[in-house]
């Protein structure tokens, strides 16, 4: 068929949302904590190894106990571990954020390499939970509604992200440290007590998009599940302007278009497969450029806070 | 960056300052190492030959070390990249990406070009550079014209580079080899002709690319530079007070887009160099999949590791590469060779908090004294 | 010390005999820097005092310390009586200090209520807060909308966040940090209004930190002189006026004068025995029509004209805050005009090209050496040729050995005590630091000499020295603009005394008809 017609039949077709959800799912899970992160003032460029690590220890987890209840909980646990050690390191030592977080990503990746070896712990994919009456939705309804269980844990998660950081006086005070520190100081606010806090928020999100990517989305763990996940989730968040209807929207859209490819390949056309994935760093850039003066990131973002000796 | 003051109080004597700073690093060390040789005897292996594999394969060995030096030279190259732009006051991250854009210019164009064998080695170099200073900047054109941290562009940046570099290894009329030269591969460049390949010279058994010494004296010439040129000077004043620097002429979009373009020319440089030198770790003088490895990466580990220090960077690079070409040793030990990774990964993070712990104890101090006097 | 004249009379009042708060013997170094030196202050309830003096010269890290930001080195403070000890800004609230800050204590993205919350403890409740900020509002008469976003607000308005942010704790004692620095005079004006109406409708103590006259005339009810980390002064503030102030806060004391006044001895009376140069000099430095505005559009520079001679020290005397620091950064590249040029010689130079100054000839010791003087992690070698590498470099390399030589020689030279060439510059004191920033300066044999403020925080022997250097340099030629708030450094080097007042040029004579007098007036704003 045409181009075009085998768009539209794309458009028209269930399984494009279905898939578009279960990708920007995961990204979602990492964007909304990374989303936190930034807006006081870090940039955690460990998510990728959270991801990883709450992937692998939610797969011990479900293999010990078959339970995908405890799976999510390790996988919260394994995000955790890896944001200990970031926000420790980076926030009381005042050591360098991007070395420790690179590290730790070169770090959990052989790790969990190694232990997969080691372990090998065997998972499955959990039962659909049909929502009924709202998963009949034309297109949309089976894509939001008919998924895995822990996909709707999003419903509560965003919603729950965006109150913390907008109605309590934690997210207020995180919203200060990331825009101007030093006011922050001066009115008596520990910054980096809340950026550590903010990258331990990143650590339970992405702990639970680890778990999610392993019982919802492939249901096998291996050491290169993520590959690069973790940094389209930041590209999201940049992408969205540092809100989260951006960064959501920004997982949405490269969600979209990699669901889009894999429905268009089954019609026998090709996008081109580098083209697509660099395409949510490609709009990053583009949008950064573009739009440089119009969308802001917080002011402080990425300058260590180390307040002045007295 | 922060970097500690080296400065003692007045209750500590020099001699008292240095052995705490020995003991720091002496205890995260050992840490590191011990840490990992819980997890190979947790996991059912003996951390004793773990650690005699790593010896074997990057020193003992025939050949070995001259393997490690041939690994050590494109991480140094990067690490000097890393280096100039830090101390322009630039974070540049991005050297994964510089690296391979930089290959793929060497590859294309020095395949293009042709030419006498060594020229045409000199070609791929100069590509190398170019590569990857267009990469970085790109980036320096949206840090200086568009106000784009350079942090986040150069970043973002890698993912793009490596997808484009994949996507020239399956376009003929770019970096695909012929059907002929392809072997049972699909996506792969043609080989660097036998002529057009940095020479291996073989130094009591031990085989590496002549790139090794490049690499050592650009380290030597990055120090010297920094430390007793004009533009060097400049730069550092840059970093270090850029208002001074203002006062003075140094422009920051000029200076500053240099050095970032200098930065992703060494890691571009390090890419080429990592293509025609061949070696195992990298390949055999041909494009692959994958083909920056890490390097990248590791290369502004090295760097950060070597606090910035031209000269330091030698060793860090070093100890690095030992690494990396030991860990292939490793699993005919039974043992996974991830656990190299792990053993990096635990031995940077046991070298980032010795001087962190040192800069909190300091303030504590002068905190408390200050307190007690009131 | 610190019985100044005029101390009677404070405090004795029908107020509270008790202080408030009392400062006792405070002392603060920063490195080889005095910033207090044993501090005697009081306040009371129920008035309005004010604190007068120079940037330097104490009174903002005083106020520091009450509020916690600063830890002292020596002395105490009380609080009705009981000694206390003020670690952090949290100590500091718990004791009733408010404080309202200059310009660091405001996230611009956020509202107005989301801004004055900061800080605060328990669950967040944006109807309370919004209420106490009309609560405030009202009382005060200080009208905000709560919603605002700060970012988008005037100077004036986000001064009444910050008053209202101070105020909601319901603090016993205020502090207002340098308040009008950014404001209109209307906005001034109701700024004071408040500062009444906090006091005197309700009992609390009032501080008012500034280096300007007339609002420290208008507002206050007594006012203590600082200078050089000393309280030198007390008075209050109906037996005050802008001359006797002036005088007050920027002369010296008599027994710092230099001994060796080349232009005679300046006795109390003013009258001065001096050579008068009257010998027609060329003019090297031009300065026409200068306008330049800072961040958030306040006016640095006004219609300032000015022409500099060839071997000629032209005093630019002037209470701090009148735009000499937006003069000597427009001399040093760093801040663009919005009208005017600047010539030496005949050649105009371009104000936006970074160094096209240094290169033109002007030579500039900067306010703040930190900022664009030095850079404290070079070394001493390093920083004398930062501006000009020319001398010790041969096609772009630095000849480290010839660099390292000249500098022996310069601190030999100079006097410079530090452990050698190879020295960071961190570990000079202040006024070594000055000097290598003078040799620098001078050796490239500069055509016009900016030294604003050199003799700024630094001892009698150094002070006495860098006069010295400055009268030097005129006398080999060069234009010299000595920018001081010294008064009698200006008197003691200057050939012609210019005085400068928001931004402009409000008074111009030479040595012989100046009278400290004349001097005072022009900087207190008075029209000569």
């Amino acid at each position: 068929m045409g181009f075009l017609e085998a768009v539209w039949d794309i458009l028209t077709t269930d399984s494009t949302y279905v898939n578009t959800a279960l990708f920007a799912g995961l990204l979602a899970f990492a964007a909304s904590g990374e989303w936190v992160a930034e807006r006081a003032g870090t940039i955690n460029i460990s998510v990728e190894g959270m991801l990883l690590s709450g992937a692998f220890t939610a797969a011990v987890g479900y293999d010990i106990t078959n339970s995908a209840i405890v799976a999510l909980i390790t996988g919260v646990l394994g995000g955790l571990i890896i944001a200990f050690v970031q926000a420790e390191m980076s926030h009381r030592l005042a050591a360098d954020q991007f070395v420790v977080g690179l590290t730790l990503n070169i770090l959990v990746f052989g790790l969990t390499g190694f232990l997969d070896r080691a372990i090998e712990p065997r998972t499955e994919i959990v039962t659909v939970w049909n929502i009924p009456l709202l998963s009949d939705i034309p297109l949309i309804g089976e894509a939001l509604f008919g998924q895995p269980w822990p996909f709707y844990l999003l419903y509560l998660l965003l919603p729950f992200s965006w109150w913390l950081v907008f109605r309590t006086r934690w997210g207020l005070e995180v919203r200060a440290s990331g825009e101007n520190p030093g006011a922050a100081d001066v009115s008596g606010i520990d910054v980096n007590r809340r950026r550590r806090d903010s990258i331990y928020y990143a650590g339970f999100t992405s702990g639970l998009g680890g778990a999610f990517l392993i019982i919802v989305q492939i249901g096998r763990f291996d050491p290169g599940i993520v590959s690069g996940r973790g940094f389209i989730a930041i590209a999201a968040v940049i992408f969205g302007g540092w809100t989260l209807r951006g960064t959501v929207g920004g997982c949405l859209v490269f969600a979209g278009a990699l669901s889009f490819r894999l429905a268009i390949q089954g019609v026998g056309y090709e996008i081109n497969s580098q083209f697509l994935q660099s395409l949510p760093f490609l709009v990053t850039v583009l949008g950064m450029a573009i739009f440089a003066h119009r969308v802001r990131p917080p002011a402080a973002l990425a300058t260590p806070f180390v307040r002045g000796l007295k | 960056m922060t970097e500690a003051a080296a400065a003692p109080t007045d209750q500590q004597t020099k001699g008292g300052r240095l052995t705490e700073w020995l003991m720091l690093y002496a205890g995260s060390v050992a840490a590191a190492l011990f840490l990992t040789a819980v997890l190979v005897e947790t996991t059912g292996g003996e951390w004793r030959p773990v650690m005699s594999a790593l010896l074997d394969g990057s020193l003992r060995r025939p050949g070995r070390w001259g393997e490690t030096l041939g690994t050590m030279a494109p991480l140094l190259l990067v690490a000097l990249g890393t280096v100039i732009s830090s101390k322009a006051g630039l974070i540049n991250i991005g050297q994964e990406g510089q690296l391979a854009i930089g290959a793929a210019f060497a590859a294309y164009f020095g395949l293009l070009i042709g030419g006498p064998g060594p020229i045409n080695v000199v070609i791929v170099l100069i590509f190398g550079v170019v590569g990857g200073a267009f990469w970085a900047g790109i980036a320096g054109i949206l840090r200086f014209r568009r106000s784009v941290p350079e942090v986040l562009s150069t970043l973002l940046m890698v993912t793009i580079a490596s997808q484009a570099v994949a996507y020239a290894l399956g376009k003929p009329w770019l970096l695909l080899a012929s059907e002929a030269n392809r072997g049972n591969r699909n996506q792969v460049s043609e080989q660097l002709g036998a002529d057009n390949r940095i020479p291996r010279p073989d130094i009591f058994g031990n085989e590496f690319p002549i790139s090794v010494y490049m690499a050592l004296i650009l380290a030597v010439a990055v120090a010297f530079a920094l430390k007793s040129t004009t533009w060097g000077f400049r730069l550092r004043m840059l970093g270090q007070n850029p208002t001074a620097a203002r006062r003075v002429g140094v422009s920051q979009g000029r200076y500053g887009m240099a050095a970032l373009m200098v930065s992703g020319g060494f890691a571009g440089l390090a890419g080429a160099a990592m293509l025609a030198g061949g070696g195992f770790a990298f390949g055999n003088y041909q494009i692959v999949p994958g083909f920056s490895g890490n390097v990248g990466w590791t290369g502004l580990l090295v760097a950060l590791v070597a606090s910035n220090r031209a000269v330091a960077a030698i060793p860090a690079a070093f100890v690095f590469a030992s690494l990396r070409t030991g860990s292939g040793f490793v699993a005919s030990t039974g043992v996974e060779s991830k656990i190299t990774d792990v053993m990096q990964g635990l031995l940077v993070l046991a070298l980032l908090i010795p001087p962190a712990v040192m800069f909190i104890r300091d303030r504590r101090r002068a905190r408390a004294a200050t307190m007690a006097r009131t | 010390m610190t019985q100044g004249l005029g101390s009677t009379g404070v405090g004795e009042s029908t107020g509270s005999p008790a202080p408030k708060v009392e400062f006792s013997g405070i002392t603060k170094r920063f490195g080889a820097v005095v910033a207090c030196d044993a501090v005697d202050l009081s306040f009371f309830s129920g008035k309005v005092h004010g604190i007068l003096g120079e940037n330097g010269a104490g009174k903002s890290t005083l106020m520091k310390v009450l509020i916690g930001l600063v830890l002292p080195d020596g002395g105490s403070i009380s609080i009705d009586g009981t000694i206390q000890r003020i670690h952090d800004p949290l100590d500091a609230a718990r004791l009733g200090v408010g404080m309202v800050h200059q310009h660091f204590s405001l996230v611009d993205p956020l509202s107005v209520w989301e801004n004055v919350a900061l800080g605060d403890a328990g669950r967040l409740d944006p109807e309370a807060v919004r209420a106490r900020v009309g609560e405030i509002s009202d009382q005060y008469g200080l009208h905000i909308d709560p919603n605002a976003r700060v970012g988008d607000l005037t100077a004036g308005l986000r001064q009444r966040v910050e008053i209202i942010k101070c105020l909601r704790r319901d603090p016993s004692i205020v502090v207002f940090d340098e308040p009008t620095s950014v404001l209109t005079p209307d906005e001034s004006a109701q700024l004071f209004d408040t500062l009444r109406n906090a006091v005197a409708a309700e009992g609390r103590t009032v501080v008012l930190v500034s280096h300007k006259l007339d609002e420290v005339l208008s507002a206050t009810d007594d006012i203590t002189i600082m200078r050089q980390g000393r309280v030198v002064e007390r008075m209050n503030t109906v037996d005050a006026d802008a001359a006797t102030l002036a005088r007050a806060m920027v002369g010296r004391e008599v027994s710092l004068r230099s001994e060796a006044g080349a232009l005679g001895l300046i006795t109390d009376d003013d009258s001065v025995d001096v050579e008068v140069d009257s010998a027609e000099r060329d003019t090297t430095l031009s300065l026409t029509g200068l306008r330049a505005t800072g961040p958030g559009g306040v006016t640095l520079l006004d219609d300032l004209s000015l022409d500099v001679g060839a071997g000629e020290v032209l005093g630019i005397a002037g209470v701090e805050g009148n735009g000499q620091r937006a003069l000597a950064d427009l001399l040093s590249s760093l801040v663009p005009l919005t009208a005017g040029s600047v010539r030496v010689g005949n050649t105009v130079i371009d104000h936006t090209k970074p160094g096209a100054m240094a290169r033109a000839g002007i030579a500039v010791i900067p306010e703040d050496r930190h900022d664009s003087g030095v850079v404290l992690d070079m070394t001493v070698t390093e920083n004398l040729f930062l501006v000009d590498q020319s001398s010790v470099a041969n096609r772009g390399i630095i000849d480290m050995r010839a660099a390292r030589d000249h500098a022996s020689q310069v601190i030999l030279d100079f006097d410079i005590q530090c452990s050698g060439p190879d020295a960071p510059m961190w570990s000079l004191s202040g006024g070594n630091q000055q000097r290598v920033v003078l040799a620098r300066e001078l050796s490239n044999n500069p055509k016009v000499l900016v030294a604003a403020q050199p003799t700024r925080g630094l001892d009698v022997g150094a002070i006495e020295y860098m006069t010295d250097r400055i009268r030097h340099a005129a006398a080999d030629g060069v234009a010299v603009l000595l920018i001081s708030s010294e008064l009698e450094e200006i008197l003691d080097v200057s050939d012609r005394i210019a005085v400068m007042h928001r931004g402009r040029i409000v008074g111009l004579m030479s040595r012989a008809e100046a009278t400290r007098e004349q001097l005072g007036l022009l900087m207190g704003g008075a029209v000569a």
